[in-house]
């Protein structure tokens, strides 16, 4: 009786997820089905084809299927998968060759969220796990400085055999595991030692724009957890104090912090790509230019940092600020995941990973529409690169996982609030 | 734990907040400046828009046109090099190496990225080579070619620039930048030329303003210096000592006891140098500021260097940007656009290019509109200053711009410079018709007059002969 009754709540807790994000995914799977359809109409290539069929047949998986196997936010699924698939279009668009690649990783990062969701639900000690990454993380994020190559002016790349991979992005999941679990058992000095070293080698790499982001998600981590006013502006003056530092001694911040104040006065060569990126902008207007036209390519690295500038010039502005809101609303949802989660360490690192996420976009938003200086992060979920898809998919995938744990503790409290009533109507009667 | 939540809503908010500003900043910025990141001849889309569309014709004010397209594609400009010459550096050239001509400035219209849906449709199904927009500027060439004219008769050889421009309605009618070249025959002697003839002087030479920036400065006095045209200045011929630093007057002048209008009329140094340190860098700055002095120009039409109005870090440096010196710098369009806001009653206008955009079908895109830049200064400094200026042409330093039958006012400027470590020395004029009928202000400057010239001998006889010839070709210019 007791197994039936829980089978019944599970169905109708499932009934109102999938309600949630039902429209929704309906709208995304059209929208690229239509979209593929009109670019296979310009070449006639099968390929076009396929994506049309695979892309929208990927989205209902996510947002239909997996649901059903293990529990997750239908909304969450249907927005990561738009933004997915819009970064395929795109890039088929652009690049085919890069929209195959993106297409499998996309693949790829959906059975890597799915482990999240699972190891999230079923770890129950982090205490072993939260040590071995730290040691872990520190050695593979230092891997590129004596096996690694320079790409872009940043030293953190590896490469195994035909794969290159960036370190940098893998180690974020450790982070946030290890970060969380530091502070909820409120071992600052670990903690401490940790996000100091990591910080350390990204530095040593000159991969600014991670160490931002590492810095940024560290430092408000601490502040959620600890509420501690002082130790945090101790923590923004550090910052603050390595970026004046950073400035004076490296002459490649030098560089960036001038290119961002006027990148017009060295448009040949410094300035070319945050102006070409500006350029495709404002052609774009407030419409867009339209799917499969306008000159994207001009822009160098359009595919990786600048698509948030490709989709603004095919799309047009409107477009662009609806993907900002996609954001806002994924970060919405990690937020109130990680309000509702039952244990401090499951709340920082719902909370870590959604910081994580807005800051990364924020950052490169920012650097390309020029309101702050750019720094090489990518576009989560949008931009092309393997690590990069995977480490967004398994952040997404964190969240889920503490929000099927949020939604199991509020199945069993519901059963076992009707039972003690049934129990207690039983008694009176 | 529960702390703990109230801290991830605030930090979720903290998020939100910085992709609103995202959304602002982007939005923002694309609307102000996306015209100007888009239309460069740097950008490759234009570039390529070449290929598939015919430029739209370029016309003056009177329907003259000033640039086509023939039937072959190429582009064709007028058949007289004398007006090429004129028109030059307001349309750029085919090669781009006049920035922001409208050939490249307006190329959203010319281009024909404007259309809408149904005009690209119909086109799409006539199979026709689709047509850019026609663009009417507010420009006459016939003024431009008669500037080129008088300048190059009076000053011989010399560089420098000429506005004109309506002072109600912000209609700039001439703008000219000497040296100049021929768009058709640019040739390797053009692109090394010392002078620097693709370089646009009308908007992109920042020239120290000389005395023409004493307009500001006696706004700044009337406005803050209570009894200040009533107080009586002694200049001897001894110079003033500011931080051990001499001022002295033009060619060693002195002019006695007078009164700020007199001062002004003759352009006396120590009175303003002695103005200037009276008012302070805050209260001077405000008024150069509100001028339009460190104001990032964002004009709809024109792409104007912004000028500089320095924070002087002694009391000899402030004293010199009392008459326009020290590193004070500003355009010859920008003092033009001073000059206009004394005619219009304070008002500065925005300086306009655009007549009208017409569709290849007839239909019209966009018609001139005029609107207030900023507000300057009071009507009562305004008219106050108009006096002073009308006592320059008819008792001091301006004689020579003086045009029989109608009221001219004016301030000439003599500045000082160095150029390659050489001394320097600018002739300004910069004035106005004082005529309900002929609301036009002009603004000329001539590089390197040498030691013995001023502005008033150099600037502003040819000032005084454009405003002759404007007032006998009044319905040219003025509707």
């Amino acid at each position: 009786m007791r197994r039936n009754n829980k089978k019944k709540l599970r169905v109708s807790l499932w009934r109102r997820w999938m309600d949630h994000g039902r429209a929704l995914s309906g709208l995304v799977m059209t929208f690229f089905a239509s979209a593929f359809l009109l670019l296979f109409l310009k070449d006639f290539a099968w390929q076009g084809l396929a994506l049309g069929m695979a892309v929208p047949l990927m989205i209902w998986l996510t947002t239909r299927v997996i649901p059903r196997i293990l529990p997750a936010d239908s909304l969450t699924l249907s927005l990561t998968s738009f933004l997915c698939a819009l970064g395929v279009l795109v890039l088929y668009d652009t690049n085919p060759h890069y929209a195959y690649h993106q297409a499998l990783y996309y693949g790829v990062g959906l059975v890597a969220m799915e482990i999240c969701i699972a190891l999230v639900r079923t770890i129950r000690s982090w205490r072993g796990i939260a040590w071995l990454l730290a040691g872990l993380s520190l050695a593979v994020l230092a891997l590129p400085l004596i096996i690694g190559r320079e790409i872009n002016g940043a030293n953190n790349w590896i490469e195994i055999g035909r794969f290159s991979l960036q370190p940098s992005e893998l180690v974020k999941l450790s982070l946030l595991v290890v970060l969380s679990y530091f502070m909820s058992r409120r071992s600052l000095i670990p903690w401490l030692a940790f996000a100091v070293g990591c910080l350390g080698i990204l530095m040593l790499q000159k991969d600014l724009g991670t160490a931002l982001l590492y810095y940024g998600t560290a430092l408000m981590l601490y502040w959620t957890s600890t509420g501690n006013p002082g130790l945090t502006a101790v923590g923004l003056a550090g910052g603050a104090g390595a970026a004046v530092l950073g400035y004076r001694m490296f002459a490649h911040v030098k560089k960036r912090v001038a290119i961002w104040r006027n990148p017009w006065a060295d448009y040949d060569n410094a300035g070319y790509q945050i102006v070409q990126g500006l350029m495709a902008i404002a052609s774009g207007g407030l419409l867009g230019v339209g799917l499969g036209l306008g000159s994207p390519k001009a822009i160098p690295v359009y595919h990786t940092d600048f698509i948030f500038a490709v989709i603004c010039e095919q799309f047009g502005l409107i477009f662009g600020l609806l993907v900002l809101a996609m954001y806002v609303a994924l970060i919405w949802r990690g937020a109130t995941t990680a309000m509702a989660a039952r244990t401090s360490f499951h709340g920082l690192l719902a909370m870590g990973a959604t910081i994580m996420l807005g800051l990364q976009t924020f950052v490169i938003i920012g650097g390309v529409i020029k309101l702050i200086p750019l720094t090489g992060v990518t576009m989560p979920f949008v931009s092309y690169g393997g690590s990069s898809l995977l480490s967004s998919m398994c952040l997404i995938g964190l969240i889920q996982g503490v929000e099927s744990l949020n939604e199991s503790d509020i199945a069993e409290d519901t059963y076992l609030a009707e039972l003690s009533l049934q129990q207690r109507g039983g008694g009176v009667r | 734990m529960k702390q703990q939540r109230a801290r991830f809503k605030i930090a979720a908010v903290c998020l939100f907040g910085l992709f609103f500003l995202l959304a602002l900043y982007g939005g923002y910025s694309v609307v102000r400046y996306g015209n100007r990141w888009f239309a460069t001849n740097k950008n490759r889309r234009v570039a390529a828009q070449k290929e598939n569309v015919i430029a739209g014709d370029i016309l003056d004010r009177t329907g003259r046109v000033l640039a086509t397209t023939d039937a072959s594609g190429a582009r064709v400009y007028q058949s007289s090099a004398a007006a090429r010459r004129a028109v030059v550096h307001v349309l750029g050239d085919g090669e781009g190496q006049v920035s922001n001509g409208v050939e490249d400035f307006q190329a959203s219209y010319l281009y024909g990225f404007q259309a809408s849906f149904p005009e690209l449709v119909s086109a799409l199904l006539s199979g026709e080579s689709r047509r850019g927009d026609t663009v009417q500027l507010t420009l006459s060439a016939s003024l431009c070619e008669k500037a080129v004219e008088v300048f190059m008769r009076l000053q011989p050889g010399k560089h420098g620039a000429v506005i004109v421009l309506n002072a109600k309605t912000g209609e700039l009618l001439c703008e000219v930048s000497l040296p100049g070249f021929d768009p058709d025959h640019i040739t390797d002697e053009t692109k090394n030329d010392s002078g620097q003839p693709f370089w646009n002087r009308a908007v992109q030479a920042l020239y120290p303003p000389g005395s023409t920036f004493k307009t500001v400065t006696a706004a700044s006095a009337i406005e803050n210096i209570a009894g200040v045209e009533d107080h009586i200045f002694y200049c001897t011929a001894e110079p003033l000592y500011f931080d051990e630093h001499a001022i002295s007057d033009y060619q060693g002048e002195k002019h006695g006891s007078i009164h700020l209008q007199e001062a002004f009329a003759e352009s006396c140094n120590k009175t303003f140098a002695s103005i200037a340190v009276n008012l302070g860098q805050t209260v001077l700055q405000r008024t150069a500021e509100s001028f339009g002095f460190n104001e990032n120009f964002l004009f709809r039409d024109l792409v104007v260097e912004n000028s500089r109005f320095p924070r002087s870090s002694s009391e000899w440096e402030l004293a010199a940007c009392g008459f326009g010196q020290s590193s004070i710098v500003a355009t010859p369009m920008h003092m033009c656009l001073v000059a206009a806001a004394v005619a219009n009653r304070g008002v500065m206008m925005e300086p306009r290019l655009l007549r009208a955009v017409t569709a290849p079908g007839g239909k019209t895109r966009i018609t001139f509109s005029s609107q207030i830049y900023r507000t300057a200064m009071s009507g009562e400094i305004a008219a106050r200053l108009k006096e002073y200026m009308r006592a320059v042409v008819t008792s001091g330093t301006g004689k020579r711009a003086a045009v029989s039958g109608l009221r001219v006012c004016g301030k000439t400027g003599t500045a000082d410079s160095t150029q390659n470590g050489k001394p320097i020395a600018y002739g300004w004029f910069t004035g106005f018709a004082d005529a309900d009928q002929l609301p036009l202000a002009v603004c000329v400057v001539v590089e390197n007059i040498g030691s013995k010239a001023s502005g008033g001998s150099t600037a502003a006889p040819i000032a005084s002969e454009l405003l002759a010839w404007c007032a006998q070709h009044r319905n040219e210019l003025v509707d």
